[in-house]
């Protein structure tokens, strides 16, 4: 308790508070612009952090991940555009709500209910980790080794797609994060005999190139469109919901809320997921699930509380283990490499102000999150109107000063340009990129972890398998890359019809 | 696969796996303390080799035809116009790297945002002029002088550092 405290003292600093701000406000924009991604924001915003303090940059870009799912509620709801796609569920009964003049009610829901899931999920992380990160202490290379494989092989099992693709850019992600000197040896690897590539390929300019750049050529080929916007609520009083509507919500964000949390925990779960999984209970739940899609309180207030859960449960293998659980927390995973902090277990003892301070930020933020998210939504839906033809040089010319100042070299820029248009192409053809920043991230980890345990047995591969702790991540592998060339069932949830 | 690009897509991530193979072969694997620097590569190496042609040989399933786009705009399916605006964006991307390399912040900026909006989405000759300047002004004041981000330097630059000091 006191060293949370320690938190809300560092929290409450007025330079560390204002890039709370930036990061929540900058999130909630994120969220209501389709296509211009949680990472893709973070992966440009990432090199203006390096003159910043490392507490003040990691808070401002969690509060952009948490930010995101507040901001994708709005226009869900008021145009039943996803702006991000943990907010694809909220579109089916948020935006049905709104057409029967529920948008303010909807809008309350949302907001109330992914406050108080966030809050939960928050106090969740304050104590879990702690206990969490003593049992991690425990853990030798061979067992670091074998978290990280399984925790693969879980990312592999939920993406999107073919899982061949999924496994393949797992393994590109990996031989990216090889490239240049070897961390033991100092030997050259990959480097195709460029200079440039003997430093390594930096995570700046691969994540700039594949989020940003890419999105840029995306851009280009999308049409104009004119967006048909519900009005929202004029006054405060009107985002509140009846005495109904408050009652139906109250379930579906406790079960949301837990569930949320829990699917955040696991690799490759996050937020998208979670909102899935808790619409298909929420449905299963009801006594009236022919009202689901045609505007059910449930639909809404479940999957809204989930994804503002899942986004604070990631955080709990982040911090604790120094395992990202998605692509965003990969990135900031990034950020504390980048700032020379290596979470983990011992990040409560080294630098607990750093921890406690990221974590009294997310209270802070989701205060910060309710407060600008109900009265400032029209102005919020104005950021829609911004076109293409001025958003996209800016975010270019945006994505260049940020590639450059990593190492004031212009080789970088080049380097993500190609990546850019790679990550265009694969992105075409259905390959997660996410999963290409996640193992790359991963890689020198793994590898080190790897190579220190073949090292202790002399290249005895039975080492992974010397503890029932390996042997069990061992089987979780082994069964989820099987099950994963099984073609799956989907979630029986509805999909999107234009609206009337 | 009935797409000639998904197949393109999956022979050049084969190539670049074979590659990555070839690289790594050339490595020892194992050292007198140890694993060595060419463990990991070769091994992912060949993964990555055999998971491309296993993508490359395998026929599409639905799960690739839903996931294929991944919310990205296709350019077959896009129209003229859209077309145009895309290869313009690729030539600003083009530029944007040349004039890193060689022109300095200010006039990259300047002439990619032009670019970008006056031939690329036909925006008025003013307008594109007021938004490039805006923009570089944007960042030579935010990035490079408040928050001391290095910028590339060419003799624009040079110039107006100059008259500023």
């Amino acid at each position: 308790m006191e060293a949370l405290l320690g938190g809300f003292a560092t929290v409450f600093q007025p330079m560390t508070l204002l890039y709370c701000f930036i990061g929540v406000f900058l999130g909630t924009v994120v969220g209501i612009l389709p296509g211009l991604g949680p990472l893709t924001t973070i992966a440009i915003l990432l090199p203006i952090t390096f003159k910043m303090d490392v507490t003040s940059a990691i808070i401002m870009l969690s509060g952009i991940y948490y930010g995101v799912a507040y901001g994708g509620t709005i226009t869900s709801v008021l145009m039943r555009i996803p702006g991000e796609a943990s907010s694809i569920v909220t579109c089916l009964d948020g935006y049905e709500m709104a057409r029967k003049g529920r948008a303010g009610a909807a809008l309350g829901i949302a907001a109330l209910g992914s406050f108080f899931a966030g809050t939960v999920g928050v106090i969740a992380v304050s104590f879990l980790s702690p206990p969490l990160a003593s049992a991690v202490l425990a853990f030798g290379p061979a067992e670091y080794t074998m978290v990280m494989l399984a925790g693969l092989a879980l990312v592999t099992y939920f993406s999107s797609g073919s899982r061949f693709k999924a496994l393949l850019m797992v393994g590109f992600g990996l031989l990216l994060g090889c490239i240049g000197s070897d961390p033991l040896a100092m030997t050259p690897r990959l480097t195709f005999g460029v200079f440039h590539l003997s430093g390594g390929v930096d995570l700046v300019p691969l994540a700039i190139g594949l989020f940003g750049i890419s999105e840029v050529l995306s851009m280009a080929l999308q049409k104009p469109e004119n967006l048909k916007v519900l009005a929202p609520p004029s006054r405060l009083l009107g985002f509140l919901p009846s005495r109904t509507e408050a009652r139906r919500s109250v379930g579906p964000v406790a079960r949301g809320t837990v569930l949320g949390f829990l699917v955040g925990l696991l690799p490759g779960g996050g937020a998208v997921l979670s909102t899935f999984l808790s619409y298909a209970v929420e449905r299963k739940l009801s006594r009236h699930p022919e009202e689901f899609g045609r505007g059910a309180v449930e639909g809404l207030a479940g999957p809204e509380s989930a994804n503002n859960a899942a986004t604070a449960g990631a955080f709990v293998p982040l911090l604790c283990m120094g395992i990202p659980a998605n692509a965003i927390t990969a990135l900031l995973l990034g950020a504390f490499m980048i700032h020379g902090v290596a979470p983990g277990p011992t990040i409560l003892e080294r630098q607990p102000e750093l921890f406690w301070g990221v974590v009294a930020s997310m209270y802070i933020g989701n205060v910060m999150l309710l407060i600008l998210n109900l009265p400032l939504v029209g102005l919020f839906v104005k950021i829609l109107e911004v076109p293409r033809a001025y958003l996209a040089p800016l975010i270019l010319i945006i994505c260049m000063i940020g590639v450059y100042s990593t190492n004031s070299a212009a080789a970088d820029v080049l380097l993500a340009a190609l990546f850019g248009v790679v990550g265009y192409v694969l992105r075409r053809y259905g390959y997660d990129l996410g999963l290409v920043i996640l193992s790359y991230v991963l890689g020198a980890i793994f590898e080190r972890s790897a190579r220190q345990a073949l090292a202790i047995s002399d290249g005895d591969l039975s080492i992974f398998a010397s503890s029932p702790l390996c042997i069990a991540f061992a089987v979780i592998t082994a069964v989820l890359l099987a099950v994963a060339l099984i073609p799956r069932r989907r979630l029986p949830v509805p999909a999107l019809q234009p609206p009337a | 696969m009935s797409i000639g690009g998904a197949r393109w897509t999956a022979l050049g991530l084969l190539a670049a796996a074979l590659a990555a193979l070839w690289q790594a072969l050339k490595l020892s694997r194992w050292g007198f303390d140890g694993p060595g620097p060419g463990l990991f590569p070769q091994a992912l190496g060949a993964v990555c080799a055999v998971l491309a042609l296993a993508v490359l040989l395998a026929p599409a399933s639905d799960d690739d035809a839903q996931a294929e786009g991944g919310g990205v705009e296709r350019y077959g399916s896009a129209p003229p116009a859209q077309r145009h605006t895309f290869h313009v964006y690729l030539i600003a991307l083009a530029l944007l790297v040349a004039g890193t390399f060689w022109a300095g912040f200010v006039v990259t900026a300047f002439v990619v945002v032009v670019l970008m909006m006056r031939f690329g989405e036909g925006v008025g000759w003013l307008r594109s002029l007021g938004f490039a300047a805006a923009c570089t002004a944007l960042g030579l004041v935010c990035f490079g002088w408040l928050l001391r981000v290095s910028l590339p330097t060419g003799w624009v630059d040079r110039a107006i550092y100059a008259m500023l000091r």
